[in-house]
């Protein structure tokens, strides 16, 4: 089989699927380009190319894709609408693909995709068997690398709840970030911010790194309705990290609709807990949310009679 | 009996369009409960629905929040909310938290949490709000409302397609209010017929002097704020009255009642989109593309701030105004109050397609 290189923009739900992707696209010989972590620049790109109003993530996701153009055979963009019954993707992941396809559509760049839509009848299994199909290998070999990524992602994800499992033991400050892997993983959204917290003696845990269908199970006591997938696991991680922790950062993106809604509901029902609503524009300089996370932290430690 | 001893529920919906008729209609003639209509939709609407409001989520749920505080004022005890694919799923829960923080006190029947997928779930909810309630008669109701919502799309489209050519001025709105508020009293099938016939006969005896080419202007966008006049400052009868025709496909009961369904609908527009990208992106796209081959003059793209589908949706409708060369207008309506800058863009976007008709024929 002829080698392919697939471009995989490092954004969105790459956070969640790198293990997957980079392992089923290895394993059916392609040649895997990750673009490099978000620099000011690729952010910058992305907010020029993208409508004023689309979120911050999205826009820094575009640039990102705007990295790759030219430079793979194929670019993966995955189009996601569902996982089930109130199991929803925000709408921005059902448009990802079809808005880059138009975005770049003089670029003569060519974009990979696959449909995830369970309630349609287009399963997880299907997508990968319909994107070996695309890489021109055979069912047998495409089976054999879904199979293999799926055992390796979910290794990867065990092993990493179990390290949360350990940090959460600690018997130091610990602030449990609710928000997207996609914006606290981000070198240029969010890691900002749990640089500072480490550097201010304080453990951020991720609301996100949870056993997923426990949280699934626990975020319908936290809010009966939500039907977005990303949304119900934060939530859902909440619930059961809320005795362990000492404050809680909800973190989102200008203007993440789920979050705008979900994060406000949560704000008016968790009760006993220092919590911050911190929504983050991309704007340069760190001071502002600097002072925020200061005056933050001093009321937790206030609160513990630390201070 | 059981009528007399415990009273009626107060319900109300909040005002969205002009299809809070047929919900009356199906409230009280279907599920036989007293429907309060909230006040209309004014400033103070949208100033207390963004006051109790989270920051950046979109300009609808303001708006439906506002009036839900509205109609508790006005007296009803219940309130419905109903749920859709988009944020629209998460209204009914949040707007709940925040007037039962605000402490008011009523019933709420959020039918996102019947969503399970099946149509008898969904009929639980109107045994909760009337547990003496008959399923014929709601079916037959619901049968009647439906026909009003298909009917009041009809004439509505009619209205804006005319009125800016009307000889008499005036004349379509008089004939057209009229009908709405036929609508909003009617209790039976034949008053809706009635109705329908009566409208119809005075819009065809309206005298109009439309040129054998008029300006023709479609109008797409997002399901609430391309349809409700109040969130859209009425752009169509603006746009009507300097001498447009309006067309806009985007309404109820085309999206529900004459849907041709997603991949049917989904195959015009091959080149474009791959997927269904929102609950009424295909729909918009293909109605913006169908407009641009009819040689439409122009497309208003209406929608409120922060609705994520219809963002989505923009990249796509640039690249059918840039192949077809047909000018597409671009409407995002915030928690703004006044429609001056909204006249002055209209102004100018009528003065392009106006001079580009001359120079083009």
């Amino acid at each position: 089989m002829e080698l392919k290189t697939v471009g995989i923009p490092r954004g969105m739900l790459y956070y969640r699927y790198e293990t997957l992707w980079k392992t089923f696209f290895e394993k059916l010989g392609a040649e895997i380009r990750v673009s490099d972590s978000t620099t000011h620049r690729i952010a910058e790109r992305g907010m020029s190319l993208t409508i004023d109003e689309a979120c911050l993530s999205i826009k820094v996701y575009f640039g990102h894709v705007n990295e790759l153009i030219g430079k793979c055979d194929y670019i993966f963009i995955p189009r996601i609408c569902n996982f089930g019954r109130n199991r929803d993707m925000c709408p921005r992941f059902h448009a990802m693909y079809d808005v880059a396809r138009n975005m770049f559509r003089n670029s003569g760049q060519k974009f990979l995709t696959c449909n995830i839509d369970v309630l349609g009848g287009e399963g997880e299994l299907k997508a990968f068997l319909s994107l070996g199909q695309s890489l021109g290998c055979s069912v047998k070999s495409t089976l054999g690398a879904y199979k293999a990524a799926k055992k390796e992602e979910q290794r990867v994800w065990k092993k990493k709840v179990q390290k949360q499992k350990r940090l959460l033991e600690k018997d130091v400050l610990k602030i449990l970030i609710a928000g997207h892997d996609y914006l606290i993983e981000d070198s240029f959204i969010g890691k900002p911010i749990t640089d500072f917290l480490k550097k201010s003696g304080v453990l951020p845990i991720s609301a996100g790194i949870v056993d997923r269908d426990t949280a699934l199970k626990r975020s319908v006591d936290m809010s009966p309705t939500c039907k977005w997938q990303l949304n119900r696991e934060i939530i859902g991680g909440i619930g059961m990290y809320k005795n362990k922790i000492d404050g809680i950062i909800f973190l989102s993106a200008f203007p993440c609709g789920p979050d705008a809604m979900v994060n406000e509901l949560m704000l008016r029902r968790i009760d006993g807990l220092p919590m911050l609503n911190l929504i983050l524009d991309g704007q340069n300089g760190t001071a502002g949310t600097e002072t925020r996370l200061e005056s933050f932290l001093d009321i937790i430690r206030f609160k513990r009679g630390l201070l | 009996m059981n009528e007399l001893k415990k009273p009626k529920k107060k319900v109300a919906f909040p005002r969205y369009a002009n299809y809070n008729a047929p919900i009356r209609y199906l409230l009280e003639n279907g599920l036989g409960v007293r429907c309060i209509l909230p006040p209309r939709l004014t400033h103070r609407t949208l100033e207390i629905g963004a006051k109790y409001s989270p920051d950046f989520v979109c300009t609808p749920f303001k708006i439906l929040l506002g009036n839900m505080i509205e109609a508790l004022e006005e007296g009803a005890d219940t309130l419905v909310m109903v749920y859709g694919i988009c944020k629209l799923g998460y209204y009914g829960e949040l707007q709940e938290q925040i007037l039962r923080d605000l402490g008011y006190d009523f019933d709420f029947v959020n039918l996102s949490e019947y969503d399970t997928g099946k149509v008898k779930d969904l009929f639980k909810a109107t045994k909760y709000v009337n547990p003496q309630v008959k399923f014929r008669k709601v079916l037959k109701t619901l049968l009647e409302a439906v026909k009003m919502t298909d009917y009041i799309d009809e004439v509505t489209s009619e209205y804006y397609q005319n009125c800016g050519f009307e000889t008499k001025k005036g004349a379509y709105k008089k004939a057209y209010q009229t009908f709405i508020s036929n609508m909003y009293s009617a209790n039976s099938k034949d008053e809706i017929e009635r109705a329908y016939k009566k409208v119809r006969q005075a819009f065809s005896q309206i005298p109009i002097s439309k040129p054998s080419q008029p300006l023709r202007v479609g109008v797409v966008g997002e399901f609430y704020t391309a349809m409700d006049q109040f969130s859209n400052f009425d752009v169509e009868l603006k746009l009507a009255e300097m001498g447009v025709e309006i067309h806009r496909w985007m309404n109820v009961s085309n999206m529900f009642l004459h849907y041709p369904g997603e991949k049917n609908l989904n195959v015009r527009v091959k080149e474009f989109t791959t997927y269904q990208m929102g609950p009424t992106s295909t729909a918009n796209i293909r109605s913006a593309k169908e407009y641009a081959e009819r040689g439409f003059d122009g497309v208003i793209h209406v929608k409120s701030a922060n609705c994520t589908p219809e963002i989505d949706v923009m990249p796509v409708l640039q690249n059918i105004s840039a192949d077809y060369k047909m000018p597409i207008l671009y409407l995002t309506y915030d928690a703004q109050t006044s429609d001056v800058g909204l006249m002055t863009r209209l102004e100018a976007f009528y003065d392009m397609i106006y001079m580009r008709k001359k120079v083009v024929k």
